[in-house]
């Protein structure tokens, strides 16, 4: 055993080492009398978030208020919780176009690993920072399109524009054809 | 040069020749059948014309006595003999000359090689396009059929034969043979696999010999003076004969010229052709049709003959021999062929469909000043992949002009990329005329 | 035994027959070569240059998929040249292809997808502009995305190599070339679906299902198709409470994958809104009212128990549709004569397939076909009486196909249609000897065939000297009566020879010959000319008859008539009934039971008081003139199981939710005689219950319990009473001859009822109605469920007269124009279309909306099998109207989805 070790156990060097924050706060607080607060009043005071933080899931539009979604259902293979409920159709009126009719996010089973948003194959999802969602009643956190799409909209007040002018070259695909007679059901 | 005698171009260049029966049996024509028929037996005459070295004239250049030999002997049912008329390659031009001109030499070479492969029933496919063509075969086949060179019993003989004209719809790949087949069958003309072959599952999955035009004017020659006669021509044993040529480019006089196998490019092109339009230096040539690679000055000196040209790098392909200036765009002319192969790609199998386009599209941009130097890397790379994995030949012609420019031309195609711009216009290329959608 | 070759794939030696491509020999020890344009199904077209290989001397790459193996063979499916040339390959289709795997319906199940997994990189080096199809209608059914296309053309080779339809080509050139089909008005074709599901990638898809789902969300069930008597393996798709598609692999089941537009896009009634989900009563108010099953099902035994007690067994009667698995009908048979004590009993096999099961019985012996599918296909003469057999049967009609153009059968047919070239295939214009037979003639042409054996000396010489008397017997008889008038003698006389010069040969009998008067004669003068030919008894020969229902066969067997107890044995027959008394534990009744046709005149009478009706909606299927609907009414109690509120049901004082063939476990055994499994792919709908579980159930209400915990209990007790069940193998054993059987009927059964079998029969009357008129199955429809699918009513919504384009234009009748018919028992005003396969002076209506004739259909029973006849007709013809309305297209079309 060396001369460094036998110091470090006399001095029980570990325990000093753990408790690093909390004498570093005591000195700070209470003998150099440094009162800045470091608890937060919430709900008055609100954190800052950092940029990547993962709140509530939404759904965005293109700039001229179209839905992003196309209903391709790959959220709901990718979420790893079952929170999404896809039921995708033709666009009314527009035949041979894609998009969701129904879009389902049970919130409760939620995990917030943002699986889903890197599934989208066209932006359609995004996390916000919105998180104060406790709800008395656990039903109301079954969120439906216009919900997600309220999130959205509340949380990227700024749309990208549609997917055919971003990538001219690749991008065409789903596209309503007027001359088509709708599917039959 | 020491003149030469033609052989197959000798009729029409007779002044006031019509190409009418009267006329072909005046200059000796029909001799060879009636020389034939009942009296050598159909195995000589195959033996007769392997023997003599012809190749096929077409492009492939396989030798015609051997590709009739690979006939069945003991083949119940038809067989059928087909003459590839349907000339498309750019540059090439020397079928349609035979069949308007003296229609009756082909038709003579036809019925012998019917005769000597024991076919019954014969069609000339003759592409769309050719209309005064199939109007002169049709005459002449009426005539033929008049005389008794044609019908049930030929000469007396009892041989039978009936040769109808067909003409094609206007696409190149129908003188691809199996798609020509096809075409004849009255389905889409698109190549099949082979095999099997031809010879043995042809027309109607009959066995089927495919002759081009050319091939079948020498038959008559061989029978009336011998194969050894023949042999002697050109540049034998592998290039025996004469052939037709096609000039067209830059050159002071374009046109067909027979003259035997092994004369140089040198020749063909300044004594024969007159030389370079305005006395302008070669930039490079064409040596076989829009299907052979480019070929450079340094070339000249190489014999017109199946082996040389092979050796050079390129092929003797359908004959037709295209001449380039200084000053001519290489891109823009390897993109002008490009966008020929590209409109008739017959879109079967994968690679020239769709790499045709994908190539045009390349060569357009770079052409356009909007190329970028990794486009060259890509060109060569597809084209690659485009060699050797398709159907039929087309794929490996369609990327003939790309490679052998990039070949000889790398610095130019760099130089349209630098540049931004084409470095031999300074007007934008001219739209490329598209026929059809 | 073919002559074996050892090749070398990837280092490994496999020993194959010669012949076999590279591809499948590399399948076989799992080396999968990638491919597009391959399929086991089609001649090789090479075509996407996916699968190449190298192969040891030979300096290129060879596509894999058309290199047939040689001895000594090495090739290599994964060194880097292969691979860099695959990456290739699919780098140039890639160029092109639209990046929409997203709202591809492909997506997931992909070739292109996976192949692109597997060997590329994520970026492309394409930076130019990609080509765009112009998008235009392809078909109400059927959705064409041509960006997506690989151009493997296996669409196109499927339709004209496998179908004989020839609706799609390949047009235009190089990037452009994409899949058209004949333009200037939607797709018109079979709609069997196959280019749908032979499509590698999503430039074909199917428009009823699209949008609808993600291929890993859907559950599977493997089952057994429900129309027709083919018996096709279907995969059910399902997701959640719906059913979204039908697929069938290649390779499976009878119909190795390919399928017909009823298999393919008739599903969706499943799922109709109108389904029945709760029990009906009839109460106070006349009406019926939804009720429990606790509330329904003793009240019902009550009833049942009570019409016993008060009027007999004898007074109840049962009638199920041999559409129900073979559990169903047996336990029904089973409840009837047990639980009930009443022999009164009978299934839809009773409309025209106890004819052919009968004749077969009295002669072979056996109820079953002795061939199967693959004797059809490997059958060098065919011959095809009065089948239809593209619309009623047609997978059977592939397998002719199959044998006249893969394997060069002589094709003999003596049908109603006429060869002629159209949207759809028609088996004529495949036949070598074709005699056409106007409508109810096929019975006439029958006994004609049998005098063209002797005329042309086709008989037998060993039976001659075997059975000298039944020949010589019938010989007198059939040569006694003149050829059929109006059919072409030499024809017929060559049509005889053909079949008697072939090696092996197949006749197959459809509904235009059994649901004819005579249908019962003609089967066995069919089977006189299979024995004067000497053939019966040889392998590879014998009379198929085809089934309109797609368990008909199993309703014969199951004992669900009132002539056979299940084996099928004679109700009569003591032997068969000590077997069944000893595995029931009680003696089935003894009394000889009635026929459907007798039991509504007993109701009628006022002898039966109630009746059970399992899935059957007689009064729809018999003609008024029968008058169903009246001697129901007749009833103290009716009871209906049934899917929907059928007319019949409307009748009913009770009416059980049934469950469809989508939700239940069984059994169905197909015309062939094989028995396959029908699995559940949907919980069942609503309250509904398989039917046997309601007869069960009441069985228990009513102190007779016949208790079973599902299906497959029933169905072992199946197996343990009936022989051909014993062993159900995965490929059908063809029945055999029973010498015994053919030996009885040679000495004595021929003689019973020759005067009948060979007598010129009624001819036609002459009576002021020219027009024969056939009533039968379309390619598009079989029986009512189908008029409740949604996809298939997109083809076709409403019954239309056809007639010959000659006659038409003769009476100056459009398209689309409406005509009244008249005949000697009603009238009736119908649209009318043309085709020209519908001989001239013949009409012909489909099935299937048969309410639209009303009144006009008239019946005769068979004298012997109680067999209603009521398909042909003669009637006048006269224009009323034209077009409007009725010929547009159907108002879902346009009105769109909800």
């Amino acid at each position: 055993m060396s001369v460094a070790d036998l110091v470090k156990t006399f001095t029980f060097y570990e325990i000093l080492v753990g408790m690093k924050a909390t004498i570093t706060v005591f000195i700070q607080r209470i003998i150099l009398r440094n009162r800045k607060a470091i608890t937060l009043q919430y709900p008055h005071e609100k954190r800052d978030l950092p940029g990547s933080y993962r709140g509530m899931i939404a759904l965005l539009k293109y700039d001229d208020g179209v839905e992003k979604c196309v209903g391709c259902d790959l959220c709901e293979a990718a979420c790893p919780s079952r929170v999404i409920t896809v039921i995708s159709a033709e666009v009314e009126g527009e035949p041979a176009k894609r998009y969701a009719k129904e879009y389902y996010m049970d919130m409760t089973r939620c995990l917030f690993c943002g699986l889903c948003v890197d599934a989208c194959p066209v932006d359609a999802l995004a996390m916000t920072k919105e998180y104060e969602w406790a709800r008395y009643n656990k039903r109301d956190l079954r969120l439906d399109k216009p919900q997600l799409l309220a999130l959205g909209d509340r949380n990227f007040p700024v749309r990208e524009k549609k997917l055919e002018f971003q990538h001219p070259n690749v991008a065409y695909f789903n596209i309503g054809h007027k001359n088509l007679p709708h599917k039959a059901s | 040069m020491a003149t030469h005698e033609l052989l197959l171009l000798k009729n029409m260049s007779q002044p006031g020749y019509s190409g009418s029966l009267a006329d072909y049996e005046r200059a000796g024509g029909y001799q060879a059948l009636k020389k034939v028929l009942g009296k050598i037996p159909p195995g000589d005459i195959t033996e007769m014309v392997k023997k003599s070295g012809l190749r096929g004239r077409g492009g492939a250049g396989f030798p015609t006595g051997v590709k009739w030999s690979f006939i069945p002997k003991d083949h119940p049912g038809p067989r059928y003999l087909i003459c590839n008329a349907d000339e498309s390659e750019p540059g090439t031009f020397k079928d349609r000359q035979l069949m308007e001109r003296d229609p009756h030499q082909m038709i003579e070479g036809m019925i012998i090689a019917a005769y000597a492969i024991g076919v019954r029933t014969s069609y000339i496919y003759i592409r769309g396009e050719f209309v005064l063509g199939a109007r002169v075969l049709e005459r002449a086949l009426a005539e033929a059929y008049q005389a008794g060179y044609l019908g049930k019993d030929i000469l007396g003989t009892g041989f039978a034969l009936d040769l109808y004209v067909h003409r094609g719809a206007g696409a190149y790949i129908c003188g691809e043979e199996t798609a020509l087949l096809e075409s004849l069958e009255g389905k889409r003309g698109l190549p099949r696999i082979k095999p099997p072959f031809p010879a043995t599952h042809g027309l109607f999955q009959k066995p089927t010999v495919v002759n081009n035009v050319e091939t079948l004017a020498n038959v008559p020659h061989i029978v009336n003076r011998g194969a050894e006669w023949f042999a002697s021509i050109g540049n034998p044993p592998k290039s025996s004969g004469t052939r037709v040529f096609c000039m067209s480019g830059h050159v002071k006089r374009p046109g067909n010229y027979e003259v035997p196998m092994g004369v140089t490019f040198r020749e063909i092109i300044y004594d024969i052709a007159g030389g370079m339009r305005g006395d302008k230096p070669l930039k490079a040539f064409i040596p076989g049709g829009a299907s052979a690679a480019f070929l450079m000055p340094e070339h000249l000196d190489v014999k017109l003959d199946f082996e040389s040209v092979a050796q050079a790098g390129s092929m003797l392909g359908s004959g037709g021999i295209t001449v380039m200036e200084e000053g001519t765009c290489m891109v823009w002319a390897a993109e002008n062929l490009l966008h020929f192969f590209n409109h008739e790609s017959c879109g079967k199998c994968t690679p020239c469909r769709e790499g045709s386009s994908w190539l045009l599209q390349i060569l357009r941009r770079i052409d356009h000043g909007k190329g970028k130097m990794e486009d060259l890397a890509t060109l060569t790379r597809l084209c690659g992949n485009i060699a050797g994995r398709t159907v039929c030949a087309f794929g490996d012609a369609e990327i003939a002009p790309i490679t052998s420019t990039l070949q000889y031309f790398r610095d130019e195609y760099e130089a349209h990329i630098r540049e931004q711009r084409c470095p031999f216009r300074s007007q934008p290329a001219p739209e490329l005329i598209s026929v059809g959608r | 035994m073919a002559e074996m070759v050892t090749i070398l794939i990837d280092g490994k030696p496999i020993e194959v027959e010669k012949g076999t491509l590279v591809i499948e020999a590399a399948r076989r020890i799992g080396v999968m070569i990638p491919h597009f344009c391959y399929h086991p199904k089609l001649k090789p077209d090479a075509n996407c240059r996916m699968c190449l290989v190298e192969v040891e001397k030979m300096p290129k790459l060879q596509t894999s998929c058309s290199t047939v193996v040689a001895e000594g063979m090495v090739v290599r499916t994964n060194t880097p040249v292969v691979d860099e040339a695959h990456k290739s390959v699919l780098e140039f289709i890639l160029a092109n292809h639209p990046l929409d795997c997203p709202i591809c319906d492909q997506g997931g199940r992909c070739d292109l997808q996976d192949f692109s997994h597997r060997y590329t990189p994520t970026g492309s080096q394409f930076t130019d502009t990609k080509r765009v199809y112009e998008k235009g209608f392809f078909s109400p059914l059927i959705e064409k995305e041509m960006n997506r296309c690989v151009s493997c053309l296996r669409c196109v080779r499927y339709c004209d190599e496998i179908m004989d339809v020839k609706a799609l080509a390949n047009a235009a050139r190089s990037t452009m070339t994409e899949i058209v089909h004949f333009a200037g008005h939607p797709l018109d074709c079979e709609f069997c679906g196959g280019c749908v599901q032979i499509c590698p990638v999503g430039a074909i898809t199917s428009r009823l299902s699209m949008y609808e789902f993600r291929p890993w969300m859907m559950k599977r069930a493997d089952t057994t198709c429900g129309y027709c008597g083919d018996g096709c393996s279907l995969i059910l798709e399902t997701r959640g409470e719906k059913v979204i598609e039908v697929m069938s692999s290649h390779g499976n089941g009878r119909n190795n994958g390919d399928l017909c537009a009823k298999g393919f896009f008739g599903y969706q009634y499943v799922n109709h809104e109108d389904r029945l989900t709760t029990p009906l009563v009839r109460q106070a108010d006349g009406n019926l009212h939804p009720v429990t099953w606790d509330e329904v099902l003793p009240v019902l035994a009550e009833r049942l128990t009570q019409i016993k007690l008060a009027h007999g067994a004898d007074a109840i009667g049962g009638l199920i549709s041999a559409r129900c698995t073979n559990e169903d009908l047996y336990l029904f048979q089973k409840f009837m004569r047990l639980a009930i004590g009443s022999n009164h009993l009978d299934s839809t096999a009773r409309y025209g397939h106890v004819n052919a099961a009968r004749a077969l019985r009295r002669v072979q012996g056996t109820n079953r076909w002795t061939v199967s599918y693959e004797d059809i296909v490997q059958a060098d003469a065919l011959l095809l009486i009065g089948t239809q057999v593209t619309a009623a049967n047609p997978i059977v009609g592939l397998k002719v196909k199959e044998a006249v153009k893969k394997h060069g059968a002589t094709l003999l047919t003596l049908e109603t249609l006429v060869p002629s070239i159209e949207t759809t295939s028609n088996i004529t214009n495949l036949s070598a000897l074709h005699v056409a037979v106007p409508p109810g003639r096929h019975a006439a042409a029958v006994r004609g065939l049998v005098k063209a054996a002797f005329d042309e000396n086709l008989v037998d010489a060993a039976l001659s000297s075997r059975a000298g008397d039944y020949v010589s017997r019938i010989r007198a008889a059939a040569t006694a009566l003149p050829y059929p008038e109006g059919l072409d003698e030499a024809a017929l006389r060559a049509v005889a020879k053909a079949f008697a010069g072939a090696r092996r040969g197949v006749i197959l009998i459809g509904q235009d010959l059994l649901q004819a008067p005579g249908g019962h004669e003609s089967a066995v003068n069919l089977l006189d000319f299979l024995l004067l030919l000497g053939k019966l008894t040889q392998p590879g020969w014998g009379l198929a008859p085809l089934t309109e229902e797609n368990n008909e066969q199993g309703a014969v067997e199951m004992g669900a008539t009132a002539e056979y107890l299940p084996g099928p044995a004679d109700v009569g027959d003591a032997a068969a009934r000590t077997q069944i008394a000893g595995a029931w534990k009680d003696q089935p009744p003894a009394s000889q039971g009635m026929h459907l046709l007798e039991m509504l005149d007993a109701a009628r009478a006022g002898t039966l008081k109630a009746m059970l009706i399992v899935g059957e909606n007689p009064v729809r299927s018999l003609p008024l003139s029968a008058k169903a609907a009246s001697a129901l009414e007749k009833l103290d109690l009716l009871v209906v199981q049934e899917l929907f509120l059928t007319e019949t049901a409307k009748l009913a004082d009770v009416v059980l939710p049934a469950c469809s063939y989508a939700e239940k476990t069984g059994t169905f055994t197909n015309s062939e005689g094989f028995v396959q499994k029908v699995r559940p792919g949907l919980e069942p709908v609503g309250d509904s219950r398989p039917d046997w579980e309601i007869l069960s159930s009441l069985s228990v209400m009513m102190g007779y319990p016949l208790e079973y915990g599902d299906a497959k209990e029933i169905l072992k007790e199946i197996r343990a009473v009936i022989p051909g069940y014993r062993v159900l193998g995965a490929k059908p054993e063809p029945a055999q001859v029973a010498a015994k059987s053919v030996e009885q009927y040679l000495t004595r059964g021929f003689a019973e009822d020759l005067p009948a079998r060979y007598s010129a029969g009624a001819a036609p009357k002459a009576n002021s109605h020219r027009w024969a008129l056939a009533v039968g199955q379309t390619l598009f429809h079989s029986g009512a469920m189908s008029t409740k699918a949604q996809g298939l009513l997109e083809l076709q919504h409403e019954g239309k007269l056809i007639m010959n384009p000659a006659d038409a234009q003769r009476l100056g009748i459009a398209d689309g124009d409406r005509v009244r018919l008249t005949s000697t028992s009603g009238e009736a005003t119908v649209p009318v279309t043309m085709l020209g396969r519908i001989p001239e002076g013949t009409l012909f209506f489909p099935e299937s909306f048969r309410e639209a004739l009303a009144g006009l259909p008239s019946m005769t029973p068979d004298p012997v099998t109680g067999v209603p006849y009521c398909k042909q007709l003669r009637v006048s013809v006269d224009k009323v109207g034209t077009g409007g309305a009725s010929s547009g297209p159907p108002p879902a079309r346009i009105a769109g989805g909800k």
